[in-house]
């Protein structure tokens, strides 16, 4: 497939700081791309760049062919953008949002007339279409930003953490919005911090951290690439000794170890079988209580801290 | 500050009042400047305007419309000046009332003037307020052009007076485009017995440099701070 994006040293400074760090991407066409990453990661500062709203420091992105130095009114014309935060404009209704951005996107009137009723009911927005935005919950707010995004139908849209303090139903909407867009052939960046809907929705999941891209690939083959397959998390009664955690080690079956809290290690293992009765022979050994033990399959946040060292919440803390 | 104020309010414009007290129909060519006034105290509101856009994150929004930075801008100045002049609409009509319209031509271009006059302020608001990138600071400094700009025009004193008290004062109010605007507004309503307007080309074509000039250094300004994020 063809790229519809390319990221080619994509950097963005503030100050001594760098947000975005020699990012090298490319976005193929008709695809869903998870940026991942926790906050402060450089997500939303590489879209605003890609969406021409902020400037490179050094390098650049073509989006379509279209250099988003050189040419910034055709990228913004390929483009459509759902913000973090919806953007209500000095319009009062959903219906209002929503038509001015069709009629500044070009749309005739009766096809926006037309497009904006599709929209807003595909959003289950038509029934509060007259309501003040400012009585809106949050979830409905991100659905009308959402329906900016499916008015205008670009090649690329971005969406930026659509599903940030929304309810699990708003979510399941949203999503099947995500993807219906993409079967209609829209090219899709999705930032988010949410694992789960990186996972979900994404056809590559591209981790970012401190401004770096760590790897990108499929969330099938990010999971696999993980050595040590198999997980085990262990909640001990007591904290885990420095001792017990060398004993593991010791173990040629352990691959790596995380101390998730004082009380709770997540082993990744190989050879899952054999190696658990080991395991609990050694705590057993060190008169450590196992209060509970669970078998799991790597997740994006193991693939996460795999590179890091963290996992996306220690990530977020660490930003805080 | 207070004092160099209260001095050149003795010294400068307490002569002047004093020899307005012969000036005829005083009362309607402070109408017609009031309303000039006005105008620009409104039009400049779309500065403030573009404080509360970046703060609310609409500032982001409208930079990633599928529309040229030019188009924003000019959109933004038409904007801000339409309104002002909405705003502004009674006043003028109280004024036109208290001076009345002798000939409709000449209050159409007057009016003609003072739309481009607003958008051209509202151009220059947008301009300051990117360069500035501060409210409190832009609230000020607009405070004190405003006190500048409007003293030192034809809206509240007749050239010709203000010529005879101070020639660098007369100077700088005929070239202030304040007094373009309230001039041309008073010639559109037929009120000559004060002013002598010769040749409203002249103040026609100042409004018109004034609106270009700012305008174009909207687009400029506006591209340079804001374009690639510069507001951050």
């Amino acid at each position: 497939m063809a790229s519809v994006i390319q990221f080619q040293n994509l950097t963005k400074k503030f100050g001594n700081v760098a947000a975005v760090d020699h990012l090298d991407l490319d976005v193929e066409e008709g695809e869903i791309l998870g940026l991942l990453g926790p906050n402060g990661a450089g997500k939303t500062t590489a879209i605003l760049m890609l969406a021409t709203v902020i400037k490179p420091t050094e390098g650049t992105a073509l989006v379509c062919g279209y250099d988003i130095r050189k040419q910034p009114d055709k990228v913004r014309g390929v483009l459509g953008i759902a913000f973090q935060e919806p953007k209500m404009l000095w319009v009062s209704t959903p219906w209002d949002v929503v038509n001015w951005h069709a009629k500044v996107c070009g749309l005739s009137t009766t096809e926006r007339k037309r497009r904006v009723k599709e929209v807003l009911d595909a959003v289950d927005m038509w029934e509060p279409r007259r309501k003040n935005v400012h009585a809106l919950s949050g979830g409905m707010r991100k659905r009308v930003e959402m329906a900016k995004v499916l008015i205008q139908r670009p090649k690329v849209a971005i969406v930026d953490e659509p599903t940030a303090q929304i309810d699990i139903v708003g979510k399941h909407k949203i999503w099947n919005m995500l993807l219906e867009l993409r079967d209609e052939g829209s090219t899709i960046i999705l930032a988010t911090n949410e694992l789960y809907e990186a996972d979900h929705l994404s056809d590559r999941v591209a981790i970012l951290h401190k401004g770096k891209l760590l790897v990108c690939d499929t969330p099938k083959k990010l999971k696999d690439s993980i050595l040590g397959g198999d997980i085990i998390d262990v909640e001990l009664g007591q904290d885990a000794s420095a001792e017990i955690i060398t004993d593991l080690k010791s173990l040629k079956e352990v691959v790596d170890i995380m101390q998730i809290k004082p009380t709770s290690l997540r082993l990744y293992l190989n050879k899952v079988e054999e190696v658990v009765p080991r395991i609990m022979g050694l705590f057993s050994k060190r008169n450590v209580p196992i209060t509970s033990i669970r078998m799991s399959e790597p997740s994006l946040d193991d693939v996460f801290a795999h590179y890091t060292g963290l996992t996306i919440e220690e990530a977020q803390k660490d930003e805080g | 500050m207070r004092v160099i104020w209260f001095v050149s309010q003795v010294l400068l414009f307490g002569v002047i009042a004093a020899k307005m007290v012969n000036v005829p129909d005083y009362f309607q060519y402070y109408v017609g400047g009031l309303s000039v006034m006005t105008l620009y105290s409104t039009a400049i509101f779309i500065g403030f305007d573009i404080y509360e856009e970046a703060e609310h994150g609409v500032f982001e929004y409208l930079l990633s419309l599928p529309v040229s930075r030019r188009q924003l801008v000019i959109g933004r100045s038409i904007g801000g000046g339409l309104r002002a002049f909405i705003y502004v609409g009674p006043l003028v009509a109280i004024s036109l009332f208290v001076i009345g319209a002798v000939n409709p031509l000449s209050f159409a271009i007057a009016l003609l003037a003072l739309f481009l006059f607003s958008f051209g302020v509202s151009g220059m608001s947008i301009a300051i307020a990117v360069l500035i990138k501060s409210s409190d600071r832009f609230d000020i400094f607009m405070g004190v052009l405003d006190a500048f700009i409007v003293r030192l025009s034809t809206t509240m004193y007749p050239l010709k007076i203000i010529q005879q008290t101070n020639p660098i004062y007369g100077w700088t109010a005929s070239l202030n485009p304040l007094s373009y605007a309230a001039d041309l507004f008073r010639w559109g309503t037929g009120l000559e017995k004060i002013i002598y307007v010769q040749n409203p080309l002249l103040p026609l074509m100042g409004i018109v440099a004034f609106f270009g000039l700012f305008t174009l250094l909207g687009i400029t300004i506006y591209e340079r701070m804001i374009e690639g994020g510069g507001w951050r």
